[in-house]
């Protein structure tokens, strides 16, 4: 009888789990209990190929392994590790206890071959007060940045020879931070369209969901596009989040499993509902979770399935999506910075001073009713982009450059953490009461706004959320007339 | 609906001069709204910023004078006109080319609305699904039953010529209103007057006077804003070029326009004029 540690992970969800084998006499006979998924029980061949392939004896008596606790399904290739070290064990071809979570899958000679969602697993580890990691070379990084003590194995002969103390591997070292992508578009090359970056500065700072309507050929994707040279840089908490999220989709660059940029996702707009979302058994995350405490950017917004975007209701509003199967529910997170981008009509002219429209109106009214009203409702901020004209693009006075804008997002920023919310966008309603001080001027706009019933319940606190982000920009403890106004001028919803 | 026979009390009279005259006339909606002065404002469906605000300053303006704006709920000119009439308080008529029935299972969106909202439609028998030849008649009708016409914007070729040619040889007057030279959407109007067959309409006042009426003085605000949105909708930067105002001091001015419906949002992030 052997115990080692492996864990089990259902989304971001993770629980430790105690490897037993016991070894009886008996017919030959090898079996895993405690509800493992078909990735769990195919252990079983790769795990008696690896042994016997290692240069070690796959006992021929009753093997029994359990996963404990038994009462939740286990997925995934990550217990084959923990398996044979304990199936060793128990025979006595391992002579001492491994003392720390063991993760890793098995290749049939031996090899040890990373897993996905390794970053989560150590740190549940590391939670529970176990700080050292043995994981597949290829996860020793995941391992190591988080703090843990990782000892990476090449094979399972590496893993046996290093508890016996014949070759013991020393701790792998924290990986250097990767570098910070030098960003695809800076607002310095961007001619024209003040509103526009105004819009995007707004949303940048405030966690502000933005759509961007004009004329194909406007700029609005390289707007978008900017909007990663204006992020402020992830905290230590996010960083870790967001870098779980990508460990458990299997996007991590070993050598940098720390993200260091904000996420940008740009998913096609032929993406499914499942591939924004995530699904599957076992749920993975979708393109909304890899966006987490970045951004994702939807272009040609009107274009995706109806079904796809009115999906995007429920992380829009709770910053997290659960995604429930037949074996279990998933929950990830979710918050990001919406940035969608349209043509105002099929055609992409109706607006256009240069290119005459050819839509009619019913087709104009189809076109822009493809956005539901509720996901609309969800954006606070939108604008059009026009087309610059030439004259304007020759324009050579200089611009305002993105590192100038960003740190005036990240002075808004630190606002906003003064009173106690990473963003305004998070601010709940009596929050908005109390933080969201009018001047007169403002007074009297919201005023005559509750007069013709221009706004809901909802519609309200949007608002003022978006203006409370206008006033930090500006450094200002009020809101001002200017700042509601410009709240209500680029709202999307009635 | 009812069906009004030629010899029943309640035909409009004006119909008998048609020929032939529809027999009988299929009618939903308020009746009583076919005694008062009705003018229609037709157009064409492929409207231009400038023919949508026009169409909807005259019906908008022609509601307050007490008429009853028909038209023939089309895409373009023809809703825009309904609309604006129904926002301003007034009452308004489609008669359709179509029974009204196949027309509400076809219609999507914001039309759909339009029709359930309208005083009165009809013409054709409930179930009675478009065909080409329908709308001919439907336009003589529209003239037929209007004491004036007014061609807010047609490029030649459009089905409103038709209505006003319908209108002249039943001796009702016929305008139509100027547009920009050169612009394709305004060939036909500018044609029907450059030719003598309509008379320039350079405001409700026109109109009203020929049928008798007078369009009460408005009380819009004579903003130097809303005369930069004259020609199209503009967005925030474009508007702040036009007047050379800072964007900061132009945006609470606008959104409190915004707010007393002097200006609309276009959807996209361009503001129009209101109807008022």
């Amino acid at each position: 009888m052997a115990r080692t540690l492996g864990c089990a992970l259902w989304g971001l969800e993770t629980a430790l789990v105690t490897v037993e084998v016991d070894v009886a006499n008996g017919l030959p006979h090898f079996a895993i209990v405690g509800l493992p998924d078909t990735a769990v029980q195919e252990a079983r061949e790769r795990v008696r190929a690896a042994i016997r392939n290692a240069g070690f004896e796959f006992p021929l008596r009753r093997v029994t392994v359990n996963l404990a606790p038994a009462e939740r399904r286990k997925e995934g290739t990550g217990f084959d590790l923990p398996i044979a070290l304990a199936i060793l064990r128990a025979t006595g071809q391992l002579s001492v206890d491994p003392d720390g979570l063991c993760l890793g899958e098995l290749a049939l000679d031996g090899a040890l071959r990373p897993v996905r969602g390794a970053m989560p697993r150590v740190r549940r580890a590391l939670l529970s007060g176990i700080t050292r990691a043995y994981v597949p070379i290829g996860n020793a990084g995941e391992a190591a940045a988080l703090g843990a003590d990782a000892i990476a194995f090449g094979s399972l002969r590496d893993a046996v020879a290093h508890f016996e103390g014949v070759t013991r591997q020393a701790p792998v070292g924290v990986p250097p931070p990767a570098q910070v992508p030098p960003p695809i578009a800076d607002l310095r090359d961007i001619v024209g369209q003040e509103t526009p970056k105004r819009a995007l500065e707004i949303a940048a700072a405030g966690a502000h969901n933005l759509l961007l309507v004009g004329p194909p050929g406007t700029g609005k994707t390289l707007l978008a596009r900017a909007l990663p040279s204006i992020l402020p840089p992830l905290d230590p908490d996010e960083a870790v989040e967001a870098s779980a999220v990508h460990s458990v989709a299997g996007l991590i660059d070993p050598e940098r499993p720390l993200l260091v940029a904000r996420p940008f996702r740009a998913p096609h707009h032929t993406a499914s509902h499942l591939a924004l979302v995530g699904g599957g058994t076992p749920p993975r995350p979708g393109e909304v979770s890899l966006a987490h405490a970045g951004a994702l950017f939807l272009d040609e917004f009107a274009e995706y399935q109806p079904q796809a975007l009115d999906t995007l209701r429920e992380p829009l509003e709770e910053g997290a999506i659960t995604i429930s199967r037949a074996g279990g529910a998933a929950t990830y997170p979710a918050r990001f910075i919406l940035v969608a981008a349209m043509n105002p009509c099929p055609c992409g002219h109706a607006g256009d001073p240069g290119i005459e429209c050819t839509c009619l109106p019913d087709a104009i009214e189809r076109y822009r009713g493809r956005i539901s009203g509720p996901v609309l409702d969800r954006i606070d901020l939108r604008v059009h982009v026009p087309r610059v004209a030439y004259e304007e693009l020759r324009d050579e006075r200089t611009r305002e450059p993105s590192s100038a804008v960003r740190d005036r997002v990240c002075a808004a920023r630190e606002r906003m953490r003064a009173r106690g919310r990473r963003t305004n966008a998070e601010l709940s309603i009596a929050e908005v009461k109390r933080h969201c001080r009018l001047d007169d001027s403002a007074e009297a706009l919201l005023a005559e706004a509750m007069r013709v019933r221009k706004l809901s319940a909802r519609g309200y606190h949007r608002v003022l959320r978006v203006a409370r982000t206008a006033a930090d920009l500006d450094r200002s403890d009020r809101i001002a007339g200017d700042h509601l106004a410009t709240a209500l001028l680029m709202r999307a919803a009635p | 609906m009812i069906a009004l026979h030629r010899e029943d009390a309640g035909y409009p009279p004006e119909l008998r001069e048609l020929r032939p005259a529809p027999d009988p006339l299929w009618i939903d909606g308020d009746l009583a709204v076919l005694d008062r002065a009705c003018v229609a404002v037709v157009g064409t469906r492929r409207m231009t910023p400038y023919g949508e605000r026009v169409a909807r300053e005259l019906a908008a303006a022609l509601a307050r004078s007490g008429a009853v704006v028909v038209s023939g709920l089309a895409q373009g000119i023809d809703c825009a006109a309904h609309r604006s009439a129904l926002g301003a308080g007034g009452a308004s008529v489609a008669v359709l080319g179509e029974g009204i029935t196949s027309f509400l299972a076809n219609a999507r969106g914001r039309r759909r609305l339009l029709a359930m909202e309208l005083r009165a439609h009809g013409a054709l028998p409930p179930i009675v699904p478009a065909q080409g030849w329908m709308f001919a008649k439907r336009n003589a009708l529209i003239a037929a039953l209007a004491q004036a016409v007014v061609v807010a914007e047609a490029p030649i070729g459009s089905g409103a010529l038709i209505t006003a040619a319908d209108a002249a040889r039943l001796g009702r007057p016929v305008f139509a209103i100027p547009g920009p030279l050169g612009a394709r959407a305004s060939e036909g109007t500018n044609a029907l007057i450059a030719s003598g067959a309509a008379r320039a309409c350079l405001g409700a006042d026109d109109v009203a006077r020929a049928i008798g009426l007078t369009v009460p003085a408005s009380d819009a605000v004579n903003d130097p804003l809303l005369d930069a949105l004259a020609s199209g909708p503009l967005d925030l930067d474009a508007l702040a070029r036009r007047l050379g105002l800072e964007r900061a001091t132009l945006r609470p001015r606008l959104a409190m326009l915004v707010l007393t419906g002097a200006v609309v949002d276009q959807g996209d992030g361009r503001f129009a004029r209101g109807a008022g």
